[in-house]
């Protein structure tokens, strides 16, 4: 018998079906648990509905990644390429950037430039969206980790292939380890499992 | 959003058909600005002095509808092609917008006759006189107009541009003219008739059978957009060109199609009809779609823009160079915030997307958008082509209004008249409930 302390992440439960693991899931959200999740070897229509999954926030960061994008590629190209901020009155930034009109075919260097800066800020808007999204989604998730609890469960290695599970977390406040249980098994859970982890 | 699944035993057998007494304000609206619309044109057309300007008129407003008609085929062809389901429950809308090709084709006929085209065309001009010098010198009218650029260098593309712009082959302006409404008209026809078939015997070939009619037919479909665009506007000018201008004018007609078809939509659930099968994952799905437009739009109008401007090339500039200076630049302006930023902005977060009230207030915007888009297109060249000398033409606008209400008036009539004439949506595909329940 081991003695190495562990400490309990939740309840893993398997689910016979896509169909049992949905109206399970409307259940637990109805219960008002937080920390919880399903599993599946793929996606299912509508249980994020099912799960009561609010919208992320993470499109409001993009929005401003991408702002951030459009608004550098201007500055940069405005201010090293064109006159367009001493045209403002903001002729002090010469000093610094050492603004370098690029003259194209004969064509002012002014505000008028402006559409020869349009590609950049798009590319640059495109990129910084794009940094903000991953990124952004990787902090979301929690990614990169080493481990996940979970994967002490040898039965959850079924989830990548033709395993429906839910999983509770210890952390949710609306756990305990009797009446988690028996929710689970009254909404048909089979394969109820405890588990633990090494601290 | 309900997670009720609905069934065909939720819906009524037959379809729903739509009654025309119902909409009897709007029918009669439609009908009495087109009626009203129908004799102004009468009056500026008959009169010699209105009838230079009102020329522009027409062909704006005939080019508006125009735009409509293409994005009714560019959808139900798109649909059918890409063998998609979620749109089942509002193809048959988009089937009738495209069957107004033919009704349009009628209207448009006046464009084709010189007391009209030779205000519009000055390309003609040079052809009916080298034709006139052909049949004075027994020779044909290239040789002609090949004699004629001799003297007058200015008409040296014309010769060049012969093949195509021409009303003296096989392949002529006048022809193409007539084939583009052919084209359209046999697309929505053909397409229509399947699915019609479909609700007396429910097979499911009639749905095979449009997809690879779609495939094959979205081809000429495109040349149409294509050719049209190029044929009535682009050759306004015949020293201009563009090789975006194709793809432009499609995106408008895309764009603003989908508008049209949320309003609709939205005009004939407050009636009573498409509860049960048009739901609000329709209308995020619609939102997106104008909303993909919109920046479509916006990328193709400033890669336009961006070539000419950076290449420089004088024939290729006189087009922007009118369209920004004077009053116009405003125009220019508005179109780039309006069109563009405006719609984008709004149609960025989904909820707004989700929601009637907000995407009907867009889709009133976009239509009204895409006008000033047309206008914007078609009529800075009246002024100069007329010899005017002044931005505008006084007084003209009034046979733009008129020209507008006569033709989008009797479309308008003529669409919700059709409308009752079928189920509003395929009540026996296969699809159908595939496209209710649709989740996005």
């Amino acid at each position: 018998m081991s003695t190495t302390l562990k400490r309990v992440h939740g309840y893993l439960a398997e689910f016979d079906s896509v169909k049992d693991l949905y109206h399970a899931a409307e259940q637990v959200r109805d219960q008002g648990f937080q920390r919880w999740d399903c599993h599946s070897p793929f996606p299912i229509h509508g249980l994020d509905a099912a799960m009561g999954v609010k919208r992320s926030t993470l499109p409001w960061f993009v929005f401003f990644g991408g702002m951030a994008g459009t608004s550098t590629a201007f500055i940069m190209q405005s201010l090293t390429q064109s006159t367009f901020w001493s045209d403002m009155g903001m002729g002090f930034l010469e000093k610094i950037a050492e603004t370098y009109p690029t003259v194209v075919q004969a064509k002012p260097t002014g505000f008028v430039t402006l559409p020869a800066f349009f590609p950049v800020m798009f590319e640059l808007t495109i990129l910084f969206s794009a940094f903000t999204v991953l990124f952004g989604l990787l902090a979301f998730i929690g990614l990169p980790r080493w481990n996940h609890p979970l994967f002490t469960s040898k039965r959850f290695e079924k989830f990548s292939d033709d395993g429906f599970f839910m999983s509770i977390e210890a952390r949710d406040p609306k756990f305990s380890q009797e009446g988690t249980k028996s929710l689970l098994e009254k909404i048909g859970a089979k394969n109820i499992e405890l588990v633990e982890d090494d601290i | 959003m309900s997670d009720h699944h609905v069934s065909f035993k939720d819906l009524p057998a037959g379809g729903e058909k739509f009654e025309p007494a119902k909409a009897s304000k709007l029918i009669g609206l439609f009908g009495a600005l087109g009626g009203l619309g129908i004799l102004g044109s009468i009056y500026f057309f008959m009169n010699s002095a209105t009838r230079p300007a009102f020329s522009y008129s027409w062909l704006f407003a005939i080019f508006f509808a125009f735009t409509f008609v293409c994005g009714g085929c560019f959808w139900i062809l798109l649909h059918n092609a890409s063998n998609s389901s979620w749109g089942v429950v509002i193809r048959r809308l988009f089937e009738n917008l495209g069957m107004l090709a033919i009704p349009l084709g009628l209207l448009a006929l006046p464009l084709l006759f010189e007391p009209v085209n030779k205000h519009l065309y000055e390309w003609m001009n040079h052809h009916r006189t080298a034709a006139a010098h052909a049949t004075h010198d027994h020779t044909t009218v290239a040789e002609a107009l090949h004699h004629m650029a001799e003297e007058n260098p200015h008409l040296h593309p014309l010769v060049e541009k012969f093949g195509y712009l021409n009303n003296s082959t096989w392949f002529s302006w006048n022809v193409r003219f007539v084939a583009y409404f052919l084209i359209l008209g046999f697309i929505a026809y053909s397409l229509r008739k399947k699915f019609l078939t479909q609700e007396q015997d429910g097979s499911i070939k009639h749905t095979i059978s449009a997809r690879q009619f779609a495939c094959i037919t979205l081809f000429p479909f495109a040349l149409t957009v294509t050719f049209a665009a190029v044929d009535w506007l682009m050759s306004l000018d015949y020293l201009w060109f563009s090789t975006m201008w194709g793809v432009y004018i499609f995106a408008g007609c895309a764009w603003s199609s989908m508008a049209v078809m949320l309003l609709l939509v939205t005009y004939l659930r407050s009636l009573g009809y498409l509860q049960k099968v048009v739901t609000m994952e329709h209308y995020h799905l619609m939102g997106k779609l104008l909303f993909a437009f919109t920046v479509f739009w916006a990328y193709i109008a400033f890669s336009q823009y961006f070539l000419i401007w950076y290449a420089n090339i004088p024939e290729e500039t006189r087009f922007y160079f009118i369209r920004n200076s004077e009053g116009w630049r405003w125009v220019s302006i508005f179109i780039v915030i309006g069109h563009f930023i405006g719609p984008f902005v709004v149609l960025l977060s989904q909820p707004r997307k989700k929601n009637p009230k907000v995407i009907c207030a867009v889709a009133l915007w976009v239509i009204f958008m895409h006008l000033v888009d047309i206008y914007w297109n078609v009529v800075p060249e009246r002024a100069p082509s007329l010899g005017v000398d002044s931005v505008l033409v006084a007084g003209a606008w009034i046979g733009d209004a008129v020209a507008l209400c006569a033709v989008v008036g009797t479309l308008g009539y003529l669409y919700l008249r059709g409308l009752g004439s079928n189920s509003l949506y395929a009540w026996r595909d296969p699809r159908l409930i595939e496209s209710i329940n649709v989740k996005n």
